[in-house]
């Protein structure tokens, strides 16, 4: 009896941490397709990534990466703040849909408890011989 | 079963399933939980009137644009995915028609939505027609110069992003091979207005 029980404790603690795993990881992971915090309103952030010195004199060479939005206003010609990396415009339904894999494994502990439990139930009473 | 037996037999089945229904809470959807860009105060470019429209009648393409600046990370703001999906005009590069690159984004796909703006963006072809109308009522025509597909991790900053001697524009979206995470490569559009001159350098 008392390994029964302690053994419904083990297979309810390994669902919870197996149900609870994966949101921990998609928090972590999932990428999101739109950038959030984006613009400084009046108070630009002290950066330590120097911006470029002039609109117009933007070295080819390097890649100034701009931590935040930059107060100043924007050149007349030319591009005056050079983004870092590529752009993220594409977001495919693969990545929207990480929290199903926390449920399949909630799921199927779920199933296998009540399987197993019943199972147990019956032999039982089977070998009760009631 | 004793009754005990029975009770820690309920209770675990019980927070399986609680277990098994938070999970599909836990984490939101990546199309939902992040806010749109929103448009900094003061973000009307100082060289003029602001693209608010697209149009690329070979891809059938017709949409608004909203401005886009710079994310947190020091990359470029996308459009909002949503159902409505538009593209987006940098906004710390030219407006369409002045000289230099004008840069304008798409996605290619917007999750659970479907199709993005720029879907079909890889089929345009030299030649192909592109017409940027502004806040002014004004509008500026372009004509396809190069279609490139790079990968993100190899992106040409300079080919795009580099000083030119002309109006041009650059429509940027994602391509290449579709995984769960994303895209791996990059589509970019070249386009230099009616009438310029020579080809540059990250028209190869």
């Amino acid at each position: 009896m008392r390994r029964t029980v302690l053994g419904l404790l083990a297979l309810t603690g390994t669902a919870v941490l197996m149900g609870t795993g994966p949101a921990f990881a998609d928090g972590a992971t999932t990428p999101s397709p739109v950038p959030s915090a984006a613009e400084p309103t009046t108070h630009p952030e002290a950066s330590d990534t120097p911006k470029p010195a002039a609109p117009a004199e933007r070295s080819r060479p390097a890649r100034p990466a701009p931590s935040a939005e930059p107060t100043r206003a924007p050149a007349r010609d030319q591009v005056s703040v050079v983004p870092s990396g590529a752009p993220d415009t594409g977001v495919t339904t693969g990545s929207t849909g990480s929290g199903t894999g926390g449920t399949v494994i909630g799921a199927g502990a779920a199933a296998v408890l009540l399987v197993g439990g019943g199972t147990v139930f019956v032999v039982r009473r089977r070998a009760s011989g009631a | 079963m004793t009754a005990f037996s029975r009770r820690a037999f309920t209770a675990a089945a019980l927070a399986s399933v609680l277990t098994a229904c938070g999970g599909g809470t836990a984490a939101p959807p990546a199309a939902t939980a992040t806010p749109p860009p929103k448009p900094a105060a003061g973000s009307r470019p100082a060289s003029g009137p602001a693209p608010v429209r697209l149009l690329i009648p070979a891809i059938g393409v017709d949409t608004p644009v909203m401005p886009l600046g710079l994310a947190a990370d020091g990359t470029v703001q996308v459009p909002p995915v949503e159902a409505d999906d538009r593209a987006g005009w940098y906004r710390h590069s030219p407006v369409p028609g002045r000289t230099g690159p004008s840069v304008l984004l798409g996605h290619v796909t917007v999750g659970r939505y479907g199709d993005g703006v720029f879907r079909h963006l890889g089929r345009l072809r030299p030649g192909d027609r592109i017409e940027a109308r502004l806040e002014n009522g004004t509008a500026a025509a372009f004509a396809v110069t190069a279609v490139r597909t790079v990968p993100k991790n190899d992106f040409p900053v300079d080919d795009v992003y580099g000083n030119v001697a002309r109006p041009e524009v650059r429509l940027i979206t994602c391509g290449g091979a579709r995984t769960a995470d994303g895209y791996a490569d990059n589509v970019i559009v070249f386009a230099v207005q009616d009438g310029a001159g020579s080809p540059t350098s990250g028209e190869r």
